[in-house]
């Protein structure tokens, strides 16, 4: 299997440099091949366990957290909002 | 005998008599980290002031004649990966490195009103991704028995720190056997609740269908104690099930007489060290003795374990290890022009290569055109295993296997060659693909000395029987060996 190491780092939001592309591509490959290793299966890829369905909680709203612990821990920070670079011109 | 060297079990007593205080307790467990944690390295972060202010108030409530649950001034490690209000949890990553959870888990919460005493963070592998505590950014954890060798993962810490005696009990998370592994490498008992069992609610998730917190201790009756304290449903945490709670502690009792004991020929055939084969099987033949059943079956899809494993906790950590992106909490780049810039540079400089690995794996296994191939198939192979189960389970009453294939390894053995590492789970993994309860207790030593541990695996929510056939066990050998001399200042005693 081969496999296109710079896309996969693209769409996962990682940046591998010159080096690290052909250290990563040949260990994907060899997890690949241990992970390729099923049997032929038939049946249905149903997700949900019907005997244990989840319950969700009712959606009512509660102060659980005060915005200044919650941007605490936030690298940046102006006037109660998180900063990011500019996105739109 | 030192303080720090009594299970929880005999503390909470002698602190129930007034023999000794949380205080005194408190202080000797610091005493134990001092010596040993220079050459262990089991805590990323520790608490003393906070810890003995917690002992304080437990003296002090019970000199008022209040009636105090078990845990009350026991001090109880906690893995790096559960939030703790107040208190750096890192998950032993550099994306981690500065933050400071605003609330407690489900878990830190029920053990606060329980007056449990927390001395402070115990290293783990990078976001619970490996098997010998040796991707944490920050330091490699030592295994007790053998300085030079590593002490499993990912919860290494706990397991390292509670055969050390610098915790008298600690708190792990298994998503592939993160408890039971380390547990087994460091001759102590580990316990991998069903899942749903307790609430993983501030637990940082890694793959959130596999993953489940548990406990550690010196003896069942200690995992037991702790089990009790954290279990039970939460609204917090949709997947926990909501049933009536038995505390499990105060009903052992050391019988295994007609107990039918499964004991599956995949987890005794190649790779598992004879050593390890012959340790399992001498501890089912004690038990047999004592009167249970064995049966050797089969569980033929076992062999696809590790596959599945490894797609299904891929997929889901590389989802949920997008939240990671520099812009709520943790770290930020320095470098960086544009969001996106912002974003690879954070994450690239952020997480370790182990991390990176799995989350390129997830990628591609939910990538369009790979997603049936692999994850779909993955999916059903999990249900697959699970019916297997479900079918052995209307044989006997339990399944006896290997916990690992082998004894502790050196630190830095096979830290460069992930399939090796991979294969330490073998044993563990499909416990968790079938959401089962799965304890790891010690079952003798190898020629060099080194713990081997034996797992037992029970149908689920079946936490009582797996505990009090781990009891029944323990008291059939006349107690698990004391803790591993230690060199330095407080290990010589």
């Amino acid at each position: 299997m081969n496999i296109d190491v710079r896309h996969i780092a693209k769409l996962s939001r990682l940046h591998l440099n010159e080096e690290e592309i052909p250290k990563f591509t040949e260990e994907m490959e060899k997890i690949l091949a241990m992970v390729e290793q099923l049997p032929p299966i038939e049946g249905e890829g149903t997700l949900l366990d019907p005997d244990h369905p989840m319950e969700l909680r009712e959606d009512k709203a509660q102060t659980l957290y005060r915005r200044d612990e919650l941007l605490a821990n936030a690298p940046e920070v102006e006037a109660g909002c998180v900063v990011v670079p500019k996105v739109v011109d | 005998m030192e303080l720090y060297e009594y299970s929880a079990a005999k503390l909470s007593a002698m602190m129930e008599q007034g023999e000794i205080s949380a205080h005194e307790l408190c202080e000797s467990v610091f005493r134990r980290i001092e010596g040993t944690d220079p050459e262990v390295h089991a805590y990323l972060t520790l608490q003393k002031e906070e810890a003995l202010k917690q002992a304080d108030e437990v003296d002090k409530l019970r000199r008022s004649g209040e009636s105090l649950p078990p845990l009350a001034g026991i001090p109880v490690g906690i893995k790096d990966n559960i939030c703790t209000k107040g208190l750096r949890t890192t998950c032993a990553s550099r994306m981690l490195h500065n933050f400071v959870p605003p609330y407690d888990a489900t878990v830190i919460k029920k053990l606060r009103a329980q007056y449990a005493v927390i001395p402070g963070k115990l290293n783990m592998d990078e976001f619970a991704m490996g098997s010998s505590t040796e991707t944490s950014y920050f330091q490699k954890t030592a295994n007790p028995h053998d300085l030079t060798r590593i002490p499993g993962g990912s919860s290494g810490g706990s397991a390292a720190a509670v055969a050390a005696g610098s915790a008298v009990v600690a708190l792990g998370s298994d998503t592939g056997g993160s408890i039971r592994q380390p547990a087994s490498l460091c001759g102590v008992v580990g316990l991998k609740p069903t899942y749903g069992a307790v609430s993983r609610f501030g637990l940082v998730a890694f793959a959130s269908s596999l993953d489940q917190i548990g406990p550690f201790g010196r003896t069942v009756e200690d995992a037991a104690l702790l089990y009790d304290a954290v279990c039970g449903p939460d609204s917090m945490d949709a997947t926990s099930v909501r049933r009536d709670v038995t505390p499990i502690a105060p009903q052992l009792h050391a019988s295994v007489k007609g107990l039918k004991i499964g004991l599956p020929h995949e987890y005794f055939e190649e790779g598992v060290e004879e050593s390890t084969k012959k340790a399992v099987m001498n501890a089912a033949a004690e038990l047999e003795k004592a009167g249970a059943k064995l049966i050797p079956l089969s569980l033929p899809s076992t062999g696809y374990g590790l596959s599945a494993y490894y797609i299904i906790a891929s997929a889901e950590a590389s989802s949920n290890l997008a939240r990671f992106d520099g812009v709520k909490y943790g770290y930020r780049t320095e470098h960086f022009e544009t969001l996106e810039q912002m974003y690879e540079n954070t994450r690239s400089e952020g997480f370790g290569d182990e991390v990176k690995r799995r989350i390129l794996l997830g990628t591609f296994v939910l990538s369009s055109g790979y997603y049936d191939a692999y994850y779909k198939r993955a999916k059903m192979l999990q249900q697959q295993m699970t019916r297997e189960f479900v079918s052995v389970f209307e044989q006997c009453d339990l399944l006896l296997t290997p916990t690992t294939p082998y004894t502790a390894f050196k630190l830095g053995e096979r830290i460069d060659d992930p399939l090796m590492m991979y294969r330490c789970d073998v044993c563990t993994v499909p416990v968790n693909i079938a959401g089962l309860p799965a304890v790891s207790l010690p079952c003798g030593r190898d020629d060099r000395g080194l713990p081997i541990g034996m797992q037992l695996i029970g149908p689920h929510f079946s936490e009582a029987r797996l505990l009090n056939t781990a009891y029944s066990y323990e008291k059939l050998i006349g107690g698990f060996p004391p803790m591993p001399r230690l060199a330095g200042k407080e290990g010589a005693k």
